[in-house]
């Protein structure tokens, strides 16, 4: 991930926001789709993504579904009800944070 | 291109060699590691499958699936222990508290009457952690056994079936054992006996026979695939 320290904490949200516009998702498919969306900016590594996904899971804010796709087995994870009320509140949070950050970062801007 | 059945199970064998024992995982990474390869070949149609996979492989860092497995295992730990902590908390919501506290007071007012308690109480200590210990051995035994049958391991079955973290049950009671004084002084010491005693009976039998009575539940919401396969 491009300045992995400054995106590490907000990883979380960023596939909550994902799976809030998508509806579910699979692994590939996030890393493909922020990709896509930041035009190869941002680059989630596989070795982070999975352990954010089953971390979110193990708290009851993701829920797993399994289909058979091709050949294989493919597991698709969606927001479950606490997951969206999560959401809400971790986007509005991170709004927050980057409103403060522009602040700091460019005083005259608050101006 | 889409994979064969060959290199999807030479994927699962690629994911095994790479320490994923678990099933679940396994799964996970190869359909990961598949769509990638395909990926690959949309851009390059003449790469090898082998010099697709090393290339994907290569995205999860030095460390390859390690993280990945240990993350999962902490996880999956987690959710153990809050599913026990639901269960006693059951224990001490109306109606079952009743037979709790029912079960403190009796046992507080028969060690009050025998002479022998200290004796009674150290006794019980090591007899519960014993059956706790052996019953987690036999548990476990099982286990292999069914998973030896099937060929695939689950994760959260391995916790469920005696990985959970009964060291450190094991630890507590120790520590307790060793506070234990030779002469019970006042009656306060044998309330906090009687209550330890009944807490830990209580953790043991959750542990131990409540939630492996329900553990195919449980294992169908933590993998739908357990069904499908």
């Amino acid at each position: 991930m491009k300045n992995s320290q400054l995106y590490k904490g907000s990883l979380n949200t960023i596939i909550m926001k994902l799976l809030e516009e998508k509806g579910r998702m699979y692994g590939y498919e996030i890393t493909q789709k922020v990709k896509e969306i930041t035009k190869g900016e941002l680059k989630i590594t596989e070795g982070a993504l999975y352990p954010a996904l089953h971390k979110l899971e193990a708290e009851g804010f993701l829920e797993v579904e399994v289909e058979k796709v091709d050949n294989r087995l493919r597991k698709y994870y969606k927001l479950t009800e606490s997951g969206e009320k999560e959401t809400v509140n971790r986007l509005s949070e991170l709004e927050e944070f980057i409103r403060n950050m522009q602040v700091l970062v460019n005083p005259k801007l608050s101006y | 291109m889409k994979l064969t059945s060959e290199q999807i199970e030479r994927l699962y064998q690629f994911t095994r060699q790479h320490y994923v024992e678990y099933y679940d995982l396994q799964t996970e990474l190869t359909d990961h590691l598949a769509n990638g390869i395909e990926a690959q070949w949309e851009q390059n149609p003449n790469l090898s499958f082998e010099e697709a996979l090393q290339f994907e492989f290569k995205k999860f860092g030095i460390f390859g699936f390690m993280n990945v497995v240990e993350q999962r295992q902490a996880a999956l730990t987690k959710k153990y222990h809050d599913l026990v902590w639901q269960h006693f908390k059951d224990f001490y919501k109306l109606p079952k508290i009743i037979g709790s506290l029912v079960a403190i007071v009796l046992l507080k007012l028969f060690l009050e009457t025998i002479s022998f308690s200290e004796e009674l109480i150290i006794t019980s200590f090591v007899a519960i952690l014993l059956t706790f210990f052996g019953g987690m051995v036999y548990m476990k035994y099982k286990n292999r056994r069914k998973t030896r049958v099937s060929g695939k391991k689950w994760l959260f079955e391995e916790i469920v079936f005696g990985k959970g973290s009964f060291v450190g049950y094991i630890y507590v009671a120790i520590c307790v054992f060793n506070k234990i004084p030779r002469h019970f002084e006042n009656d306060y010491t044998i309330w906090i006996f009687s209550i330890m005693i009944v807490l830990m009976v209580l953790l043991e039998y959750i542990m131990l026979v409540k939630i492996p009575k329900k553990s195919e539940e449980y294992l169908i919401t933590t993998y739908p695939e357990y069904k499908l396969t």
